[in-house]
Formats: structure tokens, sequence, C-alpha cells
């Protein structure tokens, strides 16, 4: 089984706010997606096998906030903010999340995120080996490779461990994405960084020297340092203790500054 | 003879192991940076992190520009996650459930590391040596965040209700995550204890090979 469980904490004021949740994902879901509600914690855990994003969609479209608060177990987070050498300043914004899947559930690692800002159409994802962001996505290395093997497509035996063949865009430059890459761990990948590319990967089948190194996938033109993020249930913070900040008002804040403030 | 041989060749074997645990610095980086300020100015730098072998100090080198002058509280937290700013981050990374304090306080989050501080250009450079931080193991600092903050830390001991869980100071200038920035492709010692265990082996390899000489 590839589901796993996600976590989002969700202002519910009572048992009226818990149904209507419930209700908008038991449709989105269907019989796939097994959903606990606990209103007084305000904790919606779901296992599914659907993209995160799409979750979190669906419960605000109930008119309220969820915040991702908990992804699988061990899990990673990536936010796809750096460009060239200007960080934060890039058209192309997301978050990638992963996560293990434990041995008897099959194995694999979960990569799941979206994508805004792209060209319509294919593009390459890859883990870099290093997650130095200093000089954007020139400084993040090659391909993380730790077998010296050539570049190949995700289901090939032959391929660096972070090959993970393309992502599509739709037209509106969104790529929603989920998929099990069957090799790599998340231990194995923290620290590290993920790149997204201008052009589409060709998996090591250009029959070229630049298809074994980079299957002629361009450019990078955004990438985001892995970190170590909360499995569910393993994070209860609410509220930042140095500036106030609740868990509801940080995505309008910036991550530093004096605009976070909210002590006087 | 024989025995002085079988002496050698075992010393040589015990030497080799050591240097091999010893000869692979494993290395980490920060990139911190704050967002603009209205008068134009922005903090940033690179922290690194370097450790010689498992269990060992690391030495961490600090870079940074743009900040008031004067000294900022500087802290490891459990995770390097800003999908949800400074809640996703969690707190002061703190496996063992301690107060907050001082870098070289026994009673300490491992996250702590104290201050430092700015000069009169808002710069800093300076390297510290922490004990308690790794780059392997289950005590890990890789992939967590680093944050720097406008205010002093008071290591634990402020009148503040704050000080034995943050030191109190104040809001956050920037932050980071640690990231690997090493050659080395396996991560050594990653269960905190393989690096120590190859080398007592090496010990108990030396002391088998002179019993054995020894005996002939």
């Amino acid at each position: 089984m590839s589901t796993i469980k996600i976590e989002f904490a969700v202002q519910m004021r009572n048992e009226k706010c818990a149904n209507e949740i419930k209700r908008v994902l038991t449709s989105r879901l269907g019989e796939e997606g097994q959903i606990e509600i606990d209103t007084k914690q305000g904790r919606v855990i779901v296992e599914t096998n659907t993209p995160w994003s799409v979750i979190q969609d669906t419960i605000e479209s109930t008119g309220r906030k969820a915040v991702l608060s908990g992804f699988g177990g061990q899990s990673a987070v990536a936010l796809i903010n750096t460009t060239g050498s200007v960080v934060d300043r890039t058209p192309v914004q997301g978050v990638v999340r992963f996560t293990s899947i434990t041995a008897q559930d099959g194995g694999g690692l979960v990569v799941d995120g979206v994508v805004d800002g792209l060209k319509p159409g294919l593009h390459g994802l890859h883990i870099h080996e290093s997650g130095d962001v200093s000089q954007g996505c020139a400084s993040i290395g090659g391909h993380y490779n730790p077998r010296q093997s050539p570049h190949g497509s995700p289901q090939a035996t032959q391929r660096h461990a972070g090959d993970l063949g393309n992502i599509r865009a739709d037209p509106d430059g969104r790529a929603t994405f989920r998929f099990i890459d069957p090799l790599l761990e998340v231990w194995d990948i923290i620290g590290r960084a993920v790149a997204i590319t201008a052009e589409a990967d060709d998996l090591g089948s250009g029959n070229n020297s630049q298809s074994l190194i980079d299957g002629n996938s361009g450019e990078r033109i955004a990438c985001g340092i892995i970190a170590r993020s909360a499995g569910i249930l393993q994070n209860f913070k609410r509220i930042c203790a140095c500036d106030g900040v609740t868990l509801w008002d940080e995505r309008n804040k910036p991550l530093a500054g004096k605009e976070r403030s909210q002590k006087l | 003879m024989l025995r002085t041989v079988l002496i050698s060749v075992a010393f040589c074997a015990a030497l080799s192991a050591a240097a091999n645990a010893r000869n692979t610095p494993m290395e980490a980086i920060a990139y911190v940076i704050g967002p603009v300020q209205p008068d134009g100015s922005q903090v940033s730098g690179n922290v690194t992190f370097t450790q010689n072998a498992c269990g060992e100090n690391v030495h961490v080198r600090i870079q940074l520009v743009g900040l008031k002058e004067g000294k900022h509280g500087f802290h490891v937290h459990e995770k390097g996650d800003l999908s949800n700013g400074c809640t996703s981050m969690g707190g002061h990374y703190n496996p063992d459930k301690m107060d907050h304090g001082a870098p070289e306080h026994e009673v300490r989050h491992v996250g702590d590391l104290g201050n430092v501080v700015a000069d009169k250009d808002g710069k800093v450079d300076t390297t510290i040596t922490d004990p308690v931080i790794s780059l392997t193991g289950k005590r890990t600092i890789i992939g967590r965040g680093l944050v720097l903050h406008e205010l002093e830390d008071d290591l634990g001991q402020g009148n503040h209700t704050d000080s034995k869980k943050t030191g109190n100071a104040g809001g956050r200038v920037a932050c980071g995550v640690i990231g690997v920035n090493s050659e080395v492709d396996e991560w050594p010692c990653r269960d905190g204890g393989a690096g120590v265990l190859k080398q007592s082996m090496s010990v108990l390899a030396l002391i088998i090979a002179v019993f054995i000489a020894r005996g002939i």
C-alpha cells in the first residue's frame, strides 16, 4: 500500500464544522481515504495516496484555514524558492514533501509536491548532492550519485540515486505530482537539495554524452534545500515563542524581521 | 622474528583504521538570510560546520553581515521546515528535554549555541567549537533549522518566564537550513556508533594478534 497519513491543523469550532470537513473530504477521496477528525484539538488526519496539496485545498474549500502539521513518519520538505543566485525572487515557487514508506508496506519514498510558475510541459526533477544554497542553485553540486552510475530514468537499474524523472506542468504553469521512488530513503536526502530544470529530462536515452550526465535537461530554474520536517503527531507548536506569531498567521508573515512582530 | 612481524602488522592495521576514521572530515553549511529592511539592509551570511570524526567537537565558522551591533541569540531548531514559518520548525533542538542554557553549561538544549557578537559595522566573523552538536548519528543537526535573533540570549539566567525556554532573545532576524556540504557520499557513523566500533575492533584485533604472537 502506498498510502500515508497526513495531519492538518484546522480551525474548527464545533461538530458541525467537523462534519462539513468530513463531507467534502469523503466526496473528494471516495472510499480510498481514511479520515479521523479531532474537533477539540483542531486536528484532521487523512490516510490517503492523494497529493497533500489537493487535501489541503479540499479542507480549505469549506472556508477554514488548514495547515499541514505532519506528513507520514520520518519526513522532509523542500521549499522551492531559490534560483540562480537570488533567493526568494524566483517566479518558480513550490513545496515538495518526502516520506519513506516502511518495508512491510512495500518500501520506497513518497515524493509529493506542487510547483507554480513553470513553462507548460515536462521539467526534470533531481536530488543534488549538496545542500549549499549560498550561491543559489549553482552551488548544490551534481545529481546525488553515491554509486558513480550514469544518469537514467527512475525505473532504470543504472541511474543516479537523485534521478526522479520528469514532472509535468499544466497550461497554467502548475505541476502537481505524487509518485513513489523505489530507490531512495528520506534519511539519504535530508540536508541535500532538490532542483527543477528548464527542459525535459531525456532519462539518459538522448544518444549523447550530456544525456548520461543530466539528461539534457538544461538550466536549473529553481531549487530548495531538503529540510527535516515533522511526521504526524510530532509537532504541537501553535505559536512562535519569540514573537507571538500563531500557526494561522504564519502564511501571511515573512520568516524573519520586523513585520513579524505581534508583541507590542 | 615472526612475533615481531605479527605485532608490527597488527599495529599498522590499527593505525590505518584510526586514520581512515579521521581523514574524512564532515562539513555542513547553512546559508542564512533575513528580509530586506526598510533602510535597505539585510542580514545574510554563511555558517559552516566541520567535524573531523564521529563524536568529536564541531567547529562552527560564522560569517554574517547586516546585523545591529551587539549580541544576538543563535539556535538550532528541531526541524528545518519553513513551510509554515516558525511553527513548523518546532522549538530549539532539545532531544534530552533539558532547560535552555549557555553552550558551556551542562544543562542546555543541544541546539543552544549562545550568542554571536556583531561589530560596529554589523559584521560577524568568528569560529566557535561546540562539544554537543554533531553532524552524524542520532544527534545530527543536518536538515535542521538555524535561527538568528534580534536580541541577546540571556542563556537561561534571566528573570523573564521565557528565559528557561528560549533565552528571551526577541524576534528573528534571519534563518536557514543546515545542509550537507561534503564529498562524503555515505555519511559515516549514521547510527552514532559505527566509527567508534571500527576503532575498538582494531584495538581488539591488535590485542588478539599480540596474544597469538606470544603463543608462537
